[in-house]
């Protein structure tokens, strides 16, 4: 504020005390030249504002209220002379008011242009932010722009909306002006009470009739400190701190003014205002006529209150180092910032870390030697950071909200991107995932994949195509399954994991409730709908009920979940990736029949998943070999050699985070004619040369498969284009995936009939002509309506034709079941009867 | 005056001050100081530690909490229980032309109010119990160290009381310039000496038996749970659950009040509010060091000599054989489990731990071999614990430390235990019952800790893990489900248990085997790591069944076995011997 703008403030109590403050420049910065001495750079004293603006309200006039003792400060002028103590300067409640006699009583030492015991000019400051606000823009200057600042517009919404504040990002400030900046940082008390005013004084200049008090929120500081490295040199600064709220204290009324009422005469007394956290009761009725003494009664209902709450926050778990407890830090909160989170809510605040003394009573003078702290809160932000960044790969392109989420700081991006530049990055990451599970190169890579996931895509007719990979896992007991799910589990997103035992059709997707007090009936989310945009982790997929698997299939395709029941119906996202494991159905796993035999898995849901693992434990010395080179490196040698090489499990988090959230690869040219080419030769390989029969090697779904994988490969370099390498990679991780699940056991080739419809094509034929021999067998031996016919003696003549090779019971039940529902035979128990 | 023990051990804060000033003298800047040690702390650590007054400080405890003098040196050895922060006080500040520090002191010694030049500086506070499960030999303030008692010297205890007041008033004199304030500091030093004398602690306790009698730790009242104060030193070398001994300046506030500001009270640090100067005696650390279970052996530590460990480790063998009646495997694997300790932790996995399930125990077996086997497990290791597996327990009992968000504090549940301590856990008892939520949570965290070496603490919107290292001892009668133990063997015995006394010697020289050689560090030869590692291979192709778990086990039992021969590479011998201890070992279960 220049002082020429002051007197035209409508409020002639805010041009007084300025200028009041401006008045004596050389006398100030003697003084303030003395004082520095004492006070060394970045001392833990608080420094005060002797300049006392005066039109502040509420948050910090509280917190100097709770100083009531002159301890926070217990600094006197040089020699201590007059004994006054200092707080007296701290901007306390004179509000609007006319200067009381504390005012006059501050500005005795207040005559300066100096922040306290600082070379801060106030002048400049003011210009400065004077300067900020009027010219901020957004976006590259230009120079010829008529537009208004950002923040000017930002002050007519308030206008508009009559809200009490104005939210300021710092990383504005800074980018503007970083002087400016660094003294906020280091003088908040000073620096937003110098904002308040200038913010008072464009109030009144561009709007007359506002009449609110319009305080400055900071948010977004360059810098967010760590609960645990508070220390006293933080103390009257500007901090940010992420944390989790524990525990809301309730609201607390805090009387701003009292009205007292004289008993004898019944006269008002003018409103009181609170004065270093005491409302000073009139020792004697005001009105001149009565005058009586200690007759002044407080009359509540014309008082009146701000909102207060002591909220305290707790470390968030990942700061918290090996072996420590969480810290924790009380918040204070005021008017609107009151509720504004709830204990659980993770948060970012920024505030001024403020710190004041202990009494031991309150009746003594005397102080303890030991200070509370606390932060005076100025801005609050709810993060949730918990884990890997959720993104949502359905809204990339709309990016509207893109400014909300947590930005990486700098250091980190550089660091990732120098290890995305690793030509050996995609090997690295392999072998941090999960990095004490040995082997499983190949089913690592394909969790990978799933991990950075591919793009989402969203057509303009309203189709979409998921971006999401579904894996199943399928392998004998004690090849570390779980081990991988939960690793997987802990590093995704909104990870969730069940158990497919104890989840049942609507723990998994959605369940309607009625309310046990209102009666409404509500929708309650099950597993696959929280972990939306995430991995939802299914343990023992195999021993789910029918039911509930049923369930899946839309999932996993359309990414919804659809209700209709009790009077609800709504279709929500659930746009998960499943990674699912299951046991064989035999305790180990049967080489010679198909997954779907070995599972008990409906073709249809299998063929939703886009990548099958059999991990299978066979006996291969070799594996034997590396198992125990392995478990003994674990036991004998030093830790650090054997995960060398390996990235830690927050720098692993970080990177995907990273990858899926700026990383949104494209398929070149190259790229696309090289998946082309590659699905068109999977396809030809189902047509053998001289053969008649029809095998299926690839479908449609593969096609998506493939995509989707080689822009999770891309996604891993970093890079914003799907290279040849990273589709004939993803051909690569299909095939090993197939060649493990759908290879035809007795053709040794890759059937995809095998995942879609559980039988290979050989197989279908074998049964054809299982079926005409029976049938032949049959015409041969039974009379039509004649006496019925056992099936072991009709095995037994089939195995008299020895063209079938050894038929066995089983199948030919499969033989005679076709047949009946060809109306040919009809079956009784045991009996085949010609009809 | 300072400088010598005498004035170290009685006047720690003259000590302090003498030190402050001189440092103050050489021209230090008290705004510098924070976190800093000025040469007070080199002064204790050369007294205590190389002037070997250590042994001359009390250890207090909660019988002798009460003649204990305040202000003056003590020894508190404690588990850290919970953390409580870091506390600002006035570190530095001007009284006249005099820097003065309130470095190891709650209440200042002159009135500050007036002081214009004052410096806030941080400390730590910890709050520290008694360790859970302390056996009776290790509690060395009822050992050899025994807090001089007050009777006996109580007049000379006056008179060196008058004596330490003296030389304040002198130092007061020589110091202050200000007359006032000088007698009115001595005054208050004065009335604070007399009013300590006859300090009255809440319920002092006096039927207590000692800690390590109780299988249940930590009843309110009955250990000694102390408030500590730690100056500059990083929070990374102090960690929850560590054992740590502390020398430091004891204080009280008899006529302590709680502060009924409504602000301050709904502000407060409501973790202080729980734990009243009264009740709950402050120590201001001057140094502090790590406990090893070697710190708790009565006896200097001896020299590491093949033929004493070959000799414990024989007499041992036979000692522990004799308790379970002849079964000789037992006796073995119950001597490896014992030396058992969590060498590193990779990933989830804890590598080294080595729990043992006995099996085919039933109520009246219990009885006999799991008694004498538990007591003698008491005598040999510092901290060992008994939980007796029962519905009602399970169901009742809380096993995680838990969080109290109203009071702020880390409530200690029975599974808070210092690293190393060894748990006997009676499965005998377990009858048919339901188990209600608790119960499920406490089964599940028991299995937990067994699998990983885990505890989750609950902090009620999250979980955290916090790593442990039990040993793992379960009797049971089958194989036991709660606790998948590494190692499970079922019991033979062949004679009844001889619970026979042992000499003290033979007792001390068995503590001090156990505490050397488990912390001995191990390692494998190249050409004994591909015997190793063919003998697996084979192993597992003669049989699929064999797990990694498997292996891990083989392989950590070599590891022991080597070591409880006081070797620190694996030798083919010792290899054969645990290759021949599985063997015989399957063979019962044939």
């Amino acid at each position: 504020m220049a002082s020429d703008t002051g007197p035209s403030s409508p409020d002639d109590s805010f041009s007084s005390p300025i200028g009041n403050t401006l008045s004596s420049p050389d006398n100030a910065t003697a003084r303030a030249g003395g004082r520095r001495r004492r006070q060394p750079g970045g001392s833990s004293t608080p420094s005060s504002f002797a300049a006392t603006p005066p039109a502040h309200r509420s948050r910090f006039a509280a917190s100097s209220e709770t100083t009531p003792t002159p301890s926070r400060t217990q600094r006197r002028t040089s020699g201590g002379a007059n004994g006054r103590p200092f707080v007296a300067s701290t901007p306390s409640s004179t509000d609007d008011g006319p200067p009381s006699s504390e005012c006059g009583d501050g500005y005795e030492t207040a005559e300066q242009m100096y922040v306290w015991g600082t070379n801060i000019s106030v002048q400049d400051v003011n210009a400065a932010i004077v300067r900020f606000l009027r010219n901020f823009m957004e976006g590259p200057l230009q120079a010829d722009s008529i537009e208004e600042g950002k923040y000017m517009r930002e002050l007519d919404r308030v206008f508009e909306i009559e809200r009490e504040w104005i939210d300021i990002d710092a990383q504005d400030i800074y980018n503007y002006d970083q002087d400016l900046y660094s003294k906020m940082v280091r003088y908040p008390l000073e620096v937003l009470a110098i904002f308040e005013i200038v913010l008072m004084d464009m109030a009144s200049t561009r709007n007359p009739l506002f009449e609110k008090h319009i305080q400055a929120r900071i948010f977004n500081l360059r810098t967010s400190t760590c609960m645990r490295n508070l220390n006293p040199s933080d103390i009257e600064k500007m901090v940010s701190l992420k944390g989790m709220i524990i525990r809301c204290s309730s609201v607390i009324p805090e009387i701003r003014e009292a009205v007292f009422r004289c008993l004898i005469c019944g006269y008002y007394s003018d409103p009181v205002r609170v004065e270093r956290g005491r409302i000073s009761e009139p020792k004697r009725c005001m009105k001149e006529e009565c005058a009586t003494k200690n007759s002044m009664t407080l009359v509540h209902n014309r008082c009146s209150f701000a909102d207060k709450q002591i909220v305290r926050l707790q470390e968030t778990p990942d700061e918290i180092p090996e072996g420590g407890t969480p810290h924790t830090v009380s918040l204070l909160m005021h008017d609107k910032l009151v509720d504004a989170g709830k204990p659980g809510d993770r948060v970012e605040v920024t505030g001024i870390y403020r710190a004041m003394s202990v009494r031991v009573a309150p009746t003594q003078r005397t102080v303890k030697s030991l200070f509370k702290t606390y932060i005076d809160c100025l801005h609050i932000k709810k993060t949730n950071k918990s884990r890997m960044q959720a993104d949502d790969p359905m809204e990339v392109d709309n990016g509207s909200n893109r400014s909300e989420d947590i930005t990486f700081d700098e250091q980190m991006v550089e660091k990732l991107k120098d290890l995305s530049k690793k030509p050996d990055i995609y090997d690295r990451l392999t072998r941090s995932l999960a990095p004490n599970i040995w082997e499983l190169e190949d089913v690592k890579k394909g969790l990978l994949c799933q991990l950075f996931g591919g793009n989402a895509l969203k057509l303009a007719s309203g189709a979409t195509f998921r971006g999401d990979m579904n894996i199943l896992l399928v392998g004998d007991p004690g090849t570390s399954k779980s081990q991988l799910l939960q690793y997987i589990h802990k590093l995704s997103p909104r990870g969730i994991y069940t158990s497919g035992r104890g989840s049942s059709a609507v723990g998994l997707t959605a369940y309607v409730t009625k309310d046990p007090e209102t009666g409404e009936t509500v929708l309650e989310s099950g597993a696959l709908v929280l972990s939306d945009k995430g991995i939802c982790c299914i343990d023992e997929f195999d021993k789910m009920s029918d039911s509930a698997r049923s369930m899946l299939h839309e999932v996993m395709e359309q990414q919804t979940v659809s209700i209709a029941k009790a009077g609800i119906i709504a279709s929500l996202n659930a746009r998960t990736s499943v990674l699912a494991c299951a046991n064989p159905s035999g305790s180990r796993y049967n080489p010679r029949l198909s997954v779907i035999d070995n599972i008990h898995l409906p073709p249809t849901l299998l063929s939703r998943f886009d990548l099958i693992y059999l991990i299978l434990d066979k006996p291969d010395e070799q594996m034997d070999r590396r198992l125990a080179k392995h478990i003994v490196a674990l036991h004998f040698e030093d830790t650090e050699s054997v995960q060398q090489d390996v990235l830690d499990l927050p720098t692993l988090t970080a990177y995907v985070s990273y990858a899926r959230k700026h990383i949104h690869p494209q398929l070149s040219d190259e790229a696309a004619e090289e998946l082309t080419r590659g699905y068109v030769e999977m396809r030809r390989r189902g047509n053998f040369p001289g053969s008649s029969k029809k095998v299926i090697t690839a479908t449609p779904r593969q096609i998506e498969s493939l995509i989707r994988l080689s822009e999770a490969l891309a996604r891993i370099r970093f890079s914003e284009w799907v290279e040849k390498q990273d589709v004939m990679e993803a051909f690569r991780l299909l095939e090993v995936a197939m060649q493990q699940s759908a290879t035809d056991h007795s053709t040794g080739t890759i059937d995809m009939d095998l995942i879609t419809t559980g039988v290979s094509a050989s197989e279908r034929m074998r049964r054809d002509n299982l079926a005409a021999a029976t049938h032949n067998v049959i015409m041969e031996k039974m009379q039509l309506g004649g006496p019925s016919m056992r099936l072991i003696e009709l095995l037994e003549e089939l195995n008299k034709q020895s063209s079938l090779g050894e038929v066995h019971l089983s199948d030919l039940r499969n033989a005679v079941a076709t047949l009946t529902t060809e109306g040919f035979v009809a079956v009784h128990g045991d009996t085949v009867k010609r009809v | 005056m300072v400088g010598l023990p005498y004035d170290c051990l009685a006047n720690p804060l003259g000590a302090v001050r003498f030190t402050f000033e001189k440092a103050i003298a050489s021209g230090a800047d008290p705004a510098a100081l924070n976190g800093k040690d000025w040469g007070a702390g080199d002064l204790f650590r050369d007294v205590l530690f190389d002037q070997g007054a250590l042994s001359q400080v009390p250890v207090v405890n909660a019988k002798n909490i009460g003649h204990v003098q305040p202000n003056t040196l003590v020894r508190f050895r404690g588990m850290i229980q919970d953390m409580l922060g870091n506390e600002f006080y006035a570190g530095a500040y001007k009284d006249g032309s005099l820097w003065r520090t309130n470095k190891y002191r709650d209440v200042s010694q002159f009135p500050m109010g007036s002081s214009p030049d004052m410096h806030i500086w941080e400390r730590h506070l910890l709050y520290c119990i008694q360790v859970p499960g302390l056996n009776p030999w290790a509690d060395t303030s009822s050992g050899t160290v025994v807090a001089r008692p007050v009777g006996q010297t109580s007049q000379h205890g006056e008179k060196r009381r008058r004596a330490d007041n003296e030389d304040i008033d002198q130092m007061d004199i020589e110091t202050s310039e200000d007359g006032v304030q000088r007698s009115s500091g001595v005054k208050k030093l004065r009335e604070d000496g007399h009013a300590y004398q006859n300090l009255r602690l809440p319920e002092p306790v006096a039927e207590t038996t000692g800690f390590g009698a109780c299988t249940m730790p930590r009843e309110e009242g009955d250990s000694l749970s102390c408030l500590i104060k730690v100056y500059d030193s990083s929070d990374s070398e102090l960690k929850l659950n560590d054992v740590f001994e502390f020398v430091g300046v004891l204080t009280f506030d008899s006529d302590y009040q709680v502060d009924n500001d409504e602000f301050l009270d709904s502000f407060s640090e409501d973790m202080l509010a729980s734990l009243p100067l009264n009740k709950v005696p402050r120590l201001h650390c001057l140094v502090h060091r790590k406990l090893t279970a070697h710190d708790f052996l009565h006896s200097t530590p001896l020299e590491l000599k093949p033929h004493l460990v070959k000799e414990a480790r024989e007499t041992l063998l036979s000692h522990l054989t004799a308790i379970l009646g002849n079964d000789g495997l037992a006796a073995h694997l119950v001597l490896l489990h014992l030396l058992s300790r969590v060498h590193a932790r990779i990933d989830n996995f804890a590598v080294g731990k080595l729990s043992v399930n006995l099996t085919c125990f039933n109520k009246e077996s219990v009885s006999i071999f799991g008694d004498h086997l538990t007591l003698a497990i008491k005598d040999l290791l510092p901290f060992s614990l008994i939980v007796p597996l029962t519905v009602d327990h399970l169901n009742a009992a809380s096993l995680a430390p838990k969080k109290d968000y109203e009071r702020n504090r880390l409530v200690s549940g029975l599974m808070q235990l210092a690293e190393g301590t060894h748990l006997t856990i009676d499965e005998t008892q377990l009858e048919v019952g339901t188990l209600n939520s608790v119960g499920v949570d406490n089964a599940r965290l028991l299995k937990y800790l067994s699998e990983y070496q885990k505890v989750e603490y609950d902090f009620k919107y999250y979980k955290m893990e916090v790593a442990a290292d039990f040993r793992l001892l379960i009797l049971s009668e089958g194989k036991s489900n709660i606790f998948p133990a590494d190692l499970v063997i079922p019991f033979r015995p062949s004679s009844v248990s001889s619970g026979r006394v042992v000499a003290a010697e033979a007792l001390e020289a068995w503590r001090w085997y156990l505490a050397t050689v488990r912390s001995l560090s191990h390692s494998i030869d190249s050409d004994m790591q591909k015997v190793v590692e063919n003998d697996l291979v084979a192993a597992r192709q003669a049989n699929r069944n064999l797990s990694s778990q498997d292996f891990s086990r083989l392989l950590t039992m070599g590891r022991l076995m080597s070591l409880s021969f006081g070797e620190t590479s694996l030798s083919l011998e010792h290899w054969h011997m645990v290759k021949e201890l599985e063997r015989l070992r399957w063979e019962r279960f044939a």
